[in-house]
């Protein structure tokens, strides 16, 4: 019933029209659901699984791949999210022609201090999240001090963090 | 700097797919945890690359569609091992943590309502909050460092910039595609040297070579 070319397509076109990890969601909602092939839940469940696997929070489009197409659809999911980044070469090409320019430094200079105030705004978006009373925070500031501290290893961290919330929360 | 950088010895495509894919099993949390993992092994354990680097490599990430960490790993990638070290990193990120994406798929339907899952995930997720403080914070230091060199002037400018368009995306609610290109133009306002001219020789740039040489 789905037809595998175009179900790649739909995904690789919202991946090419899209900048991060979530912001391809709306095109393959709307896509996807006109031809009944996914379902509300589908993309609720695919957001969930992406919060708690490994990687980047874009691959929630792998669990998606996978609920509504099986293991196929997982593979054409993680092929459609792998190429349009590539173009980045193409950008970085671009960007040694025009690094000489006298405007070139200011300009990168103002989107790393963007990058800057859009990382800060992610935590605060983490820490507005419902569930996250004043326990949260004090598990946020203490992750925050032992991982700048570089002297513990990143899944004891984790691991600690989830035993935490464990004790406190269960 | 720049020579200890470039006398490092380079990863074989083996070990970037061991390195990469170890960053990819790790990072549980999302992208902070992931961003997080590859400042500390590129930079910190195996110092291929420095932080400046690793913000310009990201400014451009920022241009292409998709996921930008897989941007990032291509970039990195390729620095490292030319196309065959682009290939070996992105199978590293992505295949195994796609295949265990895969495999939590299935089996999410049966634990996603367990209180155990929810009481963890509330541990986890403020801890990945403070993770990406330190992301925020590596961002930072080279772009704040460099101003705090310049003067009080460029320190207040930079601080400003981070502040406003922190501001734009939380309580004006503005779109980061709206507020990534507007801070750019401020900043090529504000930090562009409009009126010296673009000599090679100038003193200034003499100071900075001399600084590169000394770091």
């Amino acid at each position: 019933m789905i037809d595998p070319l175009l179900y790649f397509l739909l995904f690789f076109k919202a991946t090419l029209f899209s900048s991060g990890g979530f912001s391809n969601l709306p095109s393959l909602h709307q896509d996807l659901l006109a031809r009944r092939w996914a379902t509300d839940t589908d993309f609720s469940e695919s957001v969930a699984i992406g919060q708690i696997s490994p990687g980047p929070n874009g691959l929630w489009v792998i669990s998606l791949g996978y609920l509504t197409y099986g293991y196929l659809g997982a593979l054409l999911a993680l092929v459609a999210i792998t190429l349009p980044p590539l173009i980045v070469l193409l950008v970085s090409a671009l960007y040694r022609q025009i690094e000489r320019q006298r405007w070139v430094p200011g300009f990168m200079r103002g989107i790393s201090l963007a990058v800057v105030g859009i990382s800060l705004t992610v935590c605060w978006t983490i820490l507005h999240q419902p569930g996250i009373d004043w326990l949260g925070w004090l598990i946020a500031i203490a992750a925050f001090a032992v991982a700048l501290s570089k002297r513990v290893n990143f899944l004891l961290l984790l691991s600690i963090a989830g035993l935490m919330g464990y004790l406190l929360y269960r | 700097m720049q020579q200890t950088v470039s006398s490092r010895p380079t990863p074989g495509a083996r070990k970037l797919f061991q390195i990469w894919s170890s960053i990819g099993l790790q990072s549980f949390g999302g992208g902070a945890s992931t961003t997080f993992l590859i400042q500390r092994t590129f930079i910190d354990r195996y110092g291929w690359m420095t932080m400046e680097d690793f913000n310009q490599y990201w400014n451009l990430c920022l241009f292409a569609p998709g996921i930008n960490l897989i941007a990032l790993t291509v970039l990195i990638g390729r620095r490292l091992g030319g196309v065959t070290g682009i290939i070996a990193s992105l199978v590293g990120l992505l295949l195994p943590s796609a295949t265990i994406t895969c495999l939590m798929a299935a089996g999410f339907v049966q634990i996603q309502h367990l209180p155990v899952v929810h009481a963890i995930l509330r541990g986890v997720i403020p801890a990945t909050a403070g993770i990406m403080g330190v992301v925020a914070f590596n961002f930072a230091r080279p772009v704040i460092q460099r101003a705090y060199k310049e003067g009080k002037a460029q320190t207040f400018l930079s601080l400003a910039l981070i502040l406003l368009s922190a501001l734009a995306l939380i309580y004006f609610n503005l779109p980061v595609v709206v507020v990534l290109p507007c801070t750019a133009l401020l900043g090529m306002l504000l930090f562009t040297p409009w009126r010296s001219r673009p000599t090679p020789s100038t003193p200034p740039s003499a100071r900075e070579q001399e600084e590169i040489a000394h770091d």
